[in-house]
């Protein structure tokens, strides 16, 4: 048993603080301790359909498909019945990770996770969790461009490819998430959920408009906005030049000057995301990266319990 | 005008500049910080930067005028307030003119009576936190309270001393320098254009003048009797009057109590009298003009030396002493005789000469040593040279000369005693005793003066002056120094006597006549007479005054009650501007704070 299980083994990993929690063990150790610790069982879909795994047969129906007609039955007993699967999976998930530069970046190294660190983990989390529930889930990470496609699956043993691709992210430059949001929607031809992970550091009306899309396709969408502390007021030296690590624009102020509408400022785009996500229906969490995984994926959970 | 008790703190202003300092640093070099949500910045800056831009310079502002006004405020400003009785701590020199014109009657008043009420007036409005001098013509800065100047004013008469007023002023510059407290000067005089002069003030400067110019005057400017000593002949006076208009005057001259002879005079002309023979001795010669307003300058004073003439034995193988002796003893101002023996060294006066042969000279050395004469002739000098410029002889070429050595040590006081004249430097024409002793030879291979027009005077002095132990008549000035000739041990004036030092200064306190005493002797006089620059009355015009001393303002003496201490009458400042930086203080904390707040 490895020290990071041992550590499992006696805490809450779920609730433990980000930084702490990622020091207990890899990807895929620490994100199975968060789901253990926090998932408390999976459900089933009431909903039938037609999959691999066969549940029961019934008489056929004027309008039944023909090829669900069991053939065996009526040689042997001369009626007509048709099978019936029970769904595999409930549900069709894709996980949409920003990787952008902005990502990487951490207001306190020696304390809070870096948001892709964070993201990383929250994904991990999430695709195991829905895994569990058979529920089929795939990735898309991207930064200005679309970086890589993991198609949706439910078999357990997807999760580590997705872990695969989880633990070989690294930061990009820009940040577009139209092209990746709009990707989803030839990955998932039938209603599933859309996780959206990102520091929403890009083009709001863009993103927007993806994001209204795919609810128009009859997605449920969920944005999990994740933010450093450090982002939500403005520290610094006496005057400093702040550089964009994604743009390089930058702008000389004294933070002492600019503290209190800089703090308002990030308040208004934080209600004008939720104010957009209401609108359309969209499921928004501002995740901070010091929040532990636990709650943050009780907000997940509590959401996909919607659409069991 | 604003003032400062410390002005070298005023060194300090620079620290105004701090604040902009330190915000060109800080602007010219900003650390980098990494912040990914630069586009919130740039939004709310692109909003605010114009009102934050404005509430910085104007921090910036407010802090450099908070420093300043600090430092100003610690250099102790005052200024300058026209409300009656109600100056500050005030350093004041108050200058009173009472020099000789200061003794004209004017309207029937003398004018010192004038200045002294204004400076009364000027006195009794001092207050005991003032520091207080007066300075009157001697030159002589008086500290002291309000009442116990105006005691030394109401003392003081007109003064036969001359008051330089850029010099007065120059010495009351100094005095304030050194005081604390904000200076001011008020000079009370009539302002004679002969008086002022250019001076160095910095400090407040309010002159107070008459009105209006005194009458015009007259007076003598000069009284010349002529070489000395007059034989029992006689001689012939020069007199030159000096004043206001070229008006003629009566001008009259006495020697001793009997003689007396008049003329006219124009002002700034001269008249010449010739006075019968009178017995040997000194004789006091006075010249006078008729009364005016100005009285002290209406008579001059001279001494006048009646001696027979030097009987010379003259040397009879030098033809140009030959024939200088034979003009002289032609005009009756040598006879032959044995008092003074010219050339060699006799039994009593002599002159001498070095020998033509340089093998004479030990016993001429030794001849000179026994005599008691302190002075020996040393080694040729080395290169030619010229007579220094003296009252005894000009500048005459000296091809040929002998050192004169001084046997003894100098005295303590400096200076070589007993050279009458110089060579390069060096001594030509020593006395000892009754002895004179020439560095060359009178001949022209030796020196010029044979072969010039000097010469016959220069022989002259020599035997009826110089050999005898007589020296020149000297003049001087109230107040002025006068150098005295070597010899001298006392100043006799009147019942008065001053034992001096030979070749020091002497400042004669009044005019008249010093008899200056070598011993029990009588070598010579001093005659002491007012300044002739005295007689003129007419006053410098205020343009001229403004341009001397660019600190005066200028008042009349019926207004000066009113505007003398306008210049030094000051309010101290330093409360005014320690409540202005606190204002500055509170409204920087405003600002600063206030862009703090959210809106």
């Amino acid at each position: 048993m490895s020290l990071a299980t041992a550590s499992l083994g006696r805490a809450r990993v779920d609730l433990l603080d980000p930084l702490e929690a990622s020091r207990l063990g890899g990807l895929e150790v620490l994100t199975q301790g968060v789901v253990e610790g926090f998932l408390t069982g999976l459900h089933r879909s009431p909903r039938r359909g037609f999959s691999v795994e066969f549940a029961e047969h019934r008489m056929y129906q004027p309008g039944d498909e023909l090829r669900y007609v069991d053939w065996k039955i009526l040689g042997r007993n001369d009626r007509l019945y048709v099978k019936q699967f029970e769904e595999e999976t409930n549900l069709r998930a894709m996980l949409v990770c920003d990787t952008s530069r902005s990502m990487a970046w951490t207001g306190d190294p020696e304390h809070v996770l870096p948001k892709l660190a964070y993201a990383q983990r929250l994904v991990a989390a999430l695709a195991l969790v829905l895994l569990r529930q058979r529920d089929a889930t795939g990735l898309i990470t991207f930064d200005d461009q679309v970086r890589s496609i993991t198609p949706a699956r439910a078999r357990m043993t997807h999760w580590r490819q997705l872990l695969r691709v989880l633990d070989g992210l690294t930061p990009g430059q820009g940040t577009a998430a139209e092209p990746a949001l709009r990707r989803v929607v030839d990955l998932l031809r039938r209603r599933g959920l859309v996780v959206f992970v990102s520091d929403l550091l890009l083009d709001r009306v863009l993103a927007l408009r993806a994001l209204q899309f795919l609810r128009h396709r009859g997605h449920q969408v969920m944005v999990f906005h994740i933010m450093d502390p450090a982002e939500l007021t403005l520290r610094g030296p006496a005057e400093a030049r702040f550089e964009d690590p994604e743009t390089g624009s930058s702008v000389i102020l004294r933070p002492k000057d600019w503290a209190a509408v800089y703090q308002q400022r990030v308040e208004g785009v934080i209600a004008e995301w939720e104010r957009d996500c209401r609108r359309h229906d969209i499921h928004y969490h501002r995740v901070t990266t010091d929040t532990p995984f636990g709650i943050a994926l009780r907000h997940a959970l509590a959401r996909s319990a919607g659409f069991a | 005008m604003i003032g400062f008790l410390h002005p070298w703190l005023l060194a300090g202003l620079a620290a105004a500049g701090v604040p902009l300092l330190l915000h060109l640093i800080a602007r010219r070099d900003p650390p980098t910080v990494e912040f990914p949500a630069v586009r919130y910045l740039m939004d709310v800056t692109r909003e605010h930067s114009r009102r934050l831009k404005l509430r910085n310079w104007l921090l910036l502002l407010l802090r450099t005028l908070l420093i300043a006004v600090l430092v100003l405020a610690a250099a102790g400003p005052s200024a300058a307030i026209r409300q009656a009785g109600s100056h500050g701590p005030t350093a004041l020199v108050v200058i009173l003119d009472d020099s000789p014109s200061s003794g004209a009657i004017v309207d029937g008043t003398p004018r010192l009576t004038e200045l002294r009420a204004a400076a009364r007036h000027v006195l009794e409005r001092a207050t005991p936190e003032d520091a207080l001098w007066l300075l009157a013509a001697d030159g002589v800065p008086r500290r002291g309270d309000g009442p116990a100047l105006i005691a030394l004013v109401d003392s003081l008469k007109p003064s036969s001393l001359r008051l330089d007023i850029g010099a007065a002023l120059n010495v009351a510059g100094g005095i304030l320098a050194v005081d604390k407290r904000p200076g001011a000067i008020t000079l009370i005089s009539d302002v004679q254009a002969s008086a002022v002069s250019p001076a160095a003030i910095r400090v407040p400067l309010l002159v107070i003048r008459p009105d209006a110019p005194a009458t015009p005057n007259s007076g003598i400017a000069r009284l010349d009797p002529g070489p000395q000593p007059w034989t029992t002949d006689g001689g012939a006076v020069s007199v030159t009057v000096t004043g206001d208009s070229g008006r003629t005057v009566p001008v009259s001259v006495r020697l001793g109590e009997h003689l007396h002879r008049q003329a006219l005079a124009a002002i700034g002309g001269s008249a010449t009298f010739s006075l019968p023979g009178i017995p040997a001795g000194w004789w006091p010669l006075r010249a006078e003009l008729d009364p005016d307003e100005l009285r002290t300058d209406d008579e001059r004073i001279v001494a006048v030396r009646v001696a027979p003439v030097a009987r010379v034995s003259c040397p009879r193988n030098d033809r140009f002493l030959q024939a200088a002796c034979d003009v002289l003893l032609r005009n009756g101002r040598i006879q032959a005789g044995s008092d003074v023996t010219l050339g060699t060294l006799g039994e009593g006066a002599s002159v001498v000469f070095p020998p033509d042969d340089p093998a004479e000279l030990g016993a001429l050395n030794r001849a000179l040593a026994r005599r008691g004469v302190r002075w020996a002739y040393g080694a040729l000098a080395p290169s030619a040279a010229t007579t220094d410029s003296g009252a005894l002889i000009g500048r005459e070429p000296v091809t040929r000369r002998y050192t004169l050595v001084r046997l003894e040590k100098e005295d303590t006081l400096g200076g070589v005693r007993g050279v009458v004249a110089t060579a390069g430097g060096t001594p030509w024409i020593v006395r000892d005793a009754n002895v004179v002793l020439l560095g060359s030879r009178l001949d022209p291979a030796w020196t010029g003066l044979p072969l010039s027009a000097r010469f016959m005077p220069f022989v002259d002095a020599l035997l009826n002056r110089l050999a005898r132990g007589e020296v020149q008549l000297l003049n001087g000035a109230p107040g002025a120094p006068v150098m005295l000739p070597d010899l001298i041990t006392q100043v006799v004036e009147g019942g008065r006597r001053w034992p001096v030092e030979g070749g020091a200064a002497f400042r004669p306190p009044v005019p008249g006549l010093y008899f200056l005493l070598a011993g029990v002797d009588t070598a010579g006089v001093l005659a002491v007479n007012i300044d002739p620059r005295e007689s003129r009355l007419a006053m410098a015009p205020d343009a001229q005054l403004r341009q001397l001393w660019p600190t005066a303002s200028i008042s009349g003496l019926r207004a000066s009650g009113e505007m003398a201490y306008t210049g030094a009458g000051r309010a101290d400042l330093r409360g005014l501007f320690l409540w202005s930086a606190l204002l500055l203080g509170v409204m920087e904390v405003a600002v600063a704070s206030g862009g703090g707040r959210a809106e």
